[in-house]
This record gives C-alpha cells, sequence and structure tokens, in this order.
C-alpha cells in the first residue's frame, strides 16, 4: 500500500476529471437558479423555499379574482385584496429548488413518454435482431450447405459497415416509403445486426453437435431447434448482447436526430434533452440538469448493480 | 424414442438429408441475409450512384453531375476545414485516448481488487448517455458560471500566475472554451478522450489477465529487473493483438463523433467551422440542405477511410498474431 501511494495519487485526479461533469450534473438539479448562477450552497444547495416565476406569473390574479375574494378580506381596499391574494400565490408557487426542479423536468416535456419510448425502441430492437440473427448463427455454426461460406464472408464483410455511416441512404430509403417520423424509421435499421449473427455463430460452433442430433431424434424441427434447444445454452452470450445492443441505442442520439423531426410523441430520451437545452432560457440550467439525470440514471445504476455483465457486453466486441 | 441404427440411417437418407440441411440452412439464414441486403449493401450502392447526381428529396428528376460533387469536395476550403477538424479529432483522441487506457489498465492491474473501484469509475462515462454529458460539459465550460472557470480563478494571486496562461487569463479573462475557434476542437477532442478512455482500459485489461505470470519470471530469470524491461519484453509484446484492436476500434469511432459538436453547436460545426467533422457534414448538407450528391460523396470517402483502417487492422492482426 506505501509502495503503491503514487499509483492512487495518479488514478484519484483521473476520477475526479472523471466524475465532475457528473458531480455538476447531479448538483445543478438539486440548486435553485440564483445559486447555480452564483456558484454557491455547495453540492445540494440550501434548499431554501423559492418562489416559481412562472407559476406566479400564470396565476397573477385579476379583476374576476378580485371580486371574488372580497368576501375573504372584508373591509380592505382593491389594492391590499390583490396584494393579499398576490401572497396567497406565491405562497402556493413557492417550493424546494430540487421539487422544483424536477417537477419542472417532468412537467415542461413528457419525459414520462420519452422515456417510454426509449424502452420501446430499445427493447423491439433487441428482440427483432435475436429473432433475426439467432435462426442465421445457428444455420453458420451447425448446418451444412452449398453456399454457406459466401454467406459468412458476406456477414464478415459487412461487420466493416458502420450503419451510423450509411445513414443518409437509408434517410432517403424511409422517406421515399414515407416512414420518416414512425418508430419504425428508429427500430428498422438496427434489425439486422451482422455484429449479433457473428457472436451467436461463434457461440454456437462451441455446442456440441450430439445435443442437436438428440433433439432431431426426438423429431424437433430446425426452428424448434433454434428456440428450444440452442437459445437455452446462449443465454450468457445472449445477456452480454442485450447490455450492448441496449445501451448503445438507448445511448444512441445520430439516429434519431434524423428521422424524427419535429413529432414529439416519439422522442427518444436525448431527443428530449436536446429540444429541452433549444428552448431553455438560462434560468432553466436547473430542470434541464433533472432530466439529464433522469436520462442517464437508469443505465448507471444497472451498471453499478451488474458490473461485470455490463463490462463483457459492453467490451463484446473485443472478442474476436 | 425408436432405436436406429445411425449408421444405417446415415447410408440411406444422406442425400435426402443434404438436401433438407441445403433448403433449411437457407431459409433459416434468408431473413437475415435479406435484411443484410436491403439495409447495408443497397444503401451503399445508393450512395454511390446517388453522388454522382444532384439529386433533392422531393424533387422529380435529378441530373448526372459526373465528379463535381467529389471535385468540390477536395476544392472548397468548407471542405478542408472537415478534414482538418476529422483528422485533428482522429489524430488527437486515438493515441491519448489508447495510451490513458493502457496506462490506467496498467496501475488498474497492478492494484489488485483495490483497483476495481477506479475500473468502475473509468467506464461510467463509456455508459452515460454521451449528449448528456456533452451538456453537462457545456455548462462546466460556461465562460462565467462554469466550474472550470471559476476553478481557475482561484488560482489567480497565487505563485500559478507565473505560468503565461494563469497570467492571461487573469488579466483579461480565461478562455471562452467552445465560443474560441483556437480552442473548441480541442475542447471537443478532451471530451472524447474523457468519454473513451475507459472503454480501452477495459479492453486492456483484459488482454492483460491473460498475460501469463511465468513469463515475468521468465524475464527477471534473463535479467529483467526494471519495471521497464518487462513491460518492453513481456507485457507490450502480449498485449499486440490487443493494441491493434484497441486502436482500430478506437480510430472508427473517432471517425464518427457527432454527438458533442451537434449540442454544442447546432449549427454551423463551430467557431469558423474549426469543428466541422464529417459526420456533422453529412448531416448538414444530406439532411439539412437536402443536398443529396454532396452529402453521398462525403458518405462514400467515410466509408473508404473506414474500411481502409479496418483493413490495415485485419492485415496487422493476421500477419503478427503470433507472439
Amino acid at each position: 500500500m506505501t509502495r503503491d501511494w503514487w499509483k492512487h495519487m495518479v488514478l484519484i485526479l483521473g476520477t475526479i476529471i472523471v466524475l465532475a461533469p457528473f458531480y455538476m450534473m447531479v448538483s445543478y438539479s438539486f440548486k435553485s437558479p440564483g445559486e447555480i448562477d452564483r456558484g454557491e450552497g455547495g453540492f445540494f444547495g440550501r434548499q431554501e423555499m423559492m418562489i416559481d416565476p412562472r407559476c406566479v406569473a400564470l396565476r397573477q390574479p385579476d379583476r374576476a379574482d378580485i371580486e371574488a375574494a372580497r368576501a375573504r378580506f372584508a373591509g380592505q381596499d382593491d389594492a391590499s385584496v390583490q396584494a393579499s391574494l398576490l401572497a396567497e400565490t406565491e405562497a402556493d408557487c413557492s417550493m424546494r429548488p430540487v421539487v422544483f426542479n424536477y417537477s419542472k423536468a417532468f412537467t415542461e416535456a413528457p419525459l414520462v413518454r420519452y422515456l417510454l419510448n426509449g424502452v420501446i425502441v430499445t427493447v423491439s430492437i433487441f428482440l427483432i435482431q435475436i429473432v433475426v440473427a439467432l435462426p442465421a448463427a445457428y444455420a453458420l455454426a451447425k448446418l451444412k450447405f452449398w453456399g454457406r461460406d459466401a454467406v459468412f464472408g458476406l456477414v464478415l464483410f459487412c461487420l466493416l459497415i458502420p450503419v451510423h455511416a450509411i445513414a443518409l441512404p437509408l434517410y432517403i430509403g424511409l422517406a421515399k416509403l414515407g416512414l420518416t417520423n414512425t418508430y419504425a424509421a428508429l427500430v428498422v435499421p438496427w434489425t439486422i445486426s451482422v455484429f449479433g449473427i457473428f457472436l451467436m455463430r461463434q457461440f454456437f460452433m462451441t455446442v456440441p453437435d450430439d445435443l442437436i442430433d438428440a433433439a432431431r431424434m426426438d423429431g424437433m424441427s430446425e426452428l424448434a431447434i433454434v428456440w428450444r434447444v440452442m437459445l437455452p445454452t446462449a443465454i450468457p452470450a445472449l445477456l452480454a448482447f442485450a447490455i450492448f445492443s441496449v445501451v448503445a441505442h438507448w445511448n444512441d442520439y445520430f439516429w434519431p436526430r434524423i428521422v424524427v423531426t419535429g413529432n414529439r410523441d416519439l422522442f427518444t430520451p436525448p431527443l428530449g434533452l436536446r429540444e429541452f437545452k433549444g428552448d431553455g432560457d438560462g434560468s432553466f440550467f436547473g430542470p434541464m440538469m433533472a432530466t439529464a439525470t433522469v436520462i442517464v440514471t437508469p443505465l448507471i445504476v444497472a451498471f453499478l448493480l451488474a458490473q461485470r455483465r455490463f463490462i463483457e457486453g459492453i467490451t463484446l466486441s473485443g472478442m474476436k | 424414442m425408436v432405436a436406429i441404427d445411425p449408421s444405417l440411417a446415415a447410408d440411406v437418407t444422406k442425400p435426402k438429408a443434404d438436401n433438407r440441411q441445403a433448403r433449411t440452412g437457407w431459409g433459416l439464414a434468408a431473413p437475415a441475409l435479406i435484411l443484410m441486403f436491403l439495409i447495408l449493401l443497397v444503401p451503399i450502392i445508393a450512395a454511390g450512384v446517388l453522388s454522382f447526381t444532384n439529386y433533392s428529396l422531393g424533387n422529380p428528376s435529378f441530373d448526372w453531375v459526373g465528379l463535381q460533387n467529389y471535385e468540390r469536395l477536395f476544392t472548397r476550403s468548407t471542405y478542408e476545414k472537415m478534414y482538418v477538424a476529422t483528422f485533428t479529432y482522429v489524430v488527437t483522441v486515438v493515441p491519448i485516448s489508447v495510451g490513458l487506457g493502457l496506462g490506467a489498465a496498467l496501475l488498474v492491474h497492478s492494484l489488485g481488487r483495490i483497483g476495481d473501484i477506479y475500473k468502475t469509475i473509468y467506464f461510467l462515462p463509456v455508459m452515460a448517455t454521451l449528449l448528456a454529458m456533452a451538456i453537462a460539459w457545456e455548462f462546466m465550460l460556461h465562460p462565467t458560471i462554469g466550474m472550470v472557470n471559476r476553478t481557475l480563478e482561484m488560482a489567480c494571486g497565487t505563485w500559478f500566475e507565473v505560468i503565461p496562461f494563469f497570467a492571461d487569463g487573469c488579466a483579461e479573462g480565461f478562455p471562452l472554451w467552445l465560443g474560441d475557434r483556437d480552442y473548441a476542437i480541442w475542447v471537443v477532442c478532451f471530451i472524447g478522450i474523457w468519454q473513451g478512455f475507459g472503454f480501452n482500459m477495459v479492453l486492456f485489461l483484459a488482454g492483460l489477465t491473460s498475460v501469463h505470470r511465468e513469463l515475468y519470471h521468465a524475464a527477471e530469470m534473463d535479467g529483467a529487473r526494471s519495471g521497464w524491461e518487462r513491460f518492453r519484453l513481456v507485457t507490450w509484446p502480449a498485449l499486440g493483438p490487443t493494441t491493434v484492436f484497441v486502436v482500430t476500434i478506437s480510430c472508427i469511432r473517432a471517425f464518427q463523433v457527432f454527438d458533442t459538436i451537434e449540442a454544442f453547436w447546432p449549427q454551423g460545426g463551430g467557431p469558423n467551422k474549426s469543428a466541422y467533422v464529417m459526420m456533422f457534414a453529412i448531416f448538414e448538407k444530406g439532411i439539412q440542405q437536402n443536398l443529396i450528391g454532396i452529402g453521398s460523396a462525403i458518405t462514400m470517402l467515410f466509408l473508404l477511410f473506414v474500411m481502409f483502417l479496418t483493413l490495415i487492422q485485419r492485415w496487422l492482426v493476421e500477419r503478427k498474431v503470433h507472439y
């Protein structure tokens, strides 16, 4: 330990730089606009009651309100009734900064909808990838047929193509089909995972042939073998691939940015955050960082709970 | 189950079974094959064809313009800036993130169990949504209320002012970072490194665990006493294939930088187009401005770079896979 102190020094310095933006993101999501502006309040802020200016502006007492409230403030003139009403509104509109930031995050934009879209898109991408890739991987690993090597060669070639790079022609194709601004546009380009085919093929190669022969003797069809024999043996590899796929598509910004324009109902979490940034004035730093925290948290928490599996999944691409 | 003599059954049904297997084989691979063609190969061909036209979405017809789009790519100063920005990014981010990844892996590995905590922390940026973190960095780098300049200002009035950077900063204000064309691309590079080195570290750690301990003993017997000697003689050669892989994957990821640039400068790609990288150019020209021809030409050039890199990697791996 004493000999290693310099290593810890270096690594702790790295830790500070790595964690700084996370620290700031979470801290700003707790603070009031004033504290963010002046840079005070430590990590949690002082959490003093603050008044939401927009809420007050919306509920400015008008003539009718004053008439209605006259009975409650008997014997006062209009100006003082208005003043007391204003004070009531302000009391109603005041809240802790942390409550303000997070409630704004969920009410200013349909954040729940965005999160739901994120789940829908990532889950459907993963399921379709599996439905397409597993039978192909099985055929390439365990069936002998004319042209198999050519098919596998094609898979190896397609591994070279980053899907983001061909975004433009894909976008044109989808636009021609009238599919932009649909869930289909968000999912379709990712339905084929060449990497998934490659990975599962390598895994299936290690499954003993006897297992498959036994299943054939039992009269199982080849498709049934894929789903009832091969799939259960491949659970660890599938789990790693699931993590790989879900992380990539939950965090993806480029592709949704291209095919979803303006239709908020289809926004994925990163798009929602981007829009928040677009129309936020300076006082919206707090709610925006709250949104960012909400979007980043699910994967970070899942990662902290199952680190080993996540690191395995994300570094899968290194397993060649 | 009926008992069948396997050899007999095989003899009788062999041609038939082969035939059946061929059909099921193609049948099972068909959906994947069709999608591979439609989603990966057809678009490349389409981009190749469109790069010779002046097509725009919504136009009923288009003209063949020959090599005009490519000619523009090599003559206009905008595209010169695009190459400069892209290659500055790749050439900066790849070596530094690979170097830091290797350094961190060696340190973490030598610490044993305690090192795992650093591994977890350094991996966090890989998991986090890059767009969200880019916005967080943007606030950190805010010229007046950002944490970075506030921290730098704390050094004013101390001996730090001996350093010219601090002297200037304290006198005239610290840099605007994202608004300054001298700093913009470097800030983007820094965030790229920040995000990617943890990934490289984990790949190197996986490589390190496969180095046999006996090799270190053997090297010590042969007189490799210092840590550096052991690294040079054992660790580095053993990590060869990992390094080739890490460098390639870092290059491909670096070429695809987009999220940070779009988050910081939705229009124009940075002050004076100093951060106008290729992916952003494809997005701006092809999708926002609907200049499909020129966008396709950039796409083709991009694919060429990426495929070239991967082929170099495969060649390197095949050449020195044996250690």
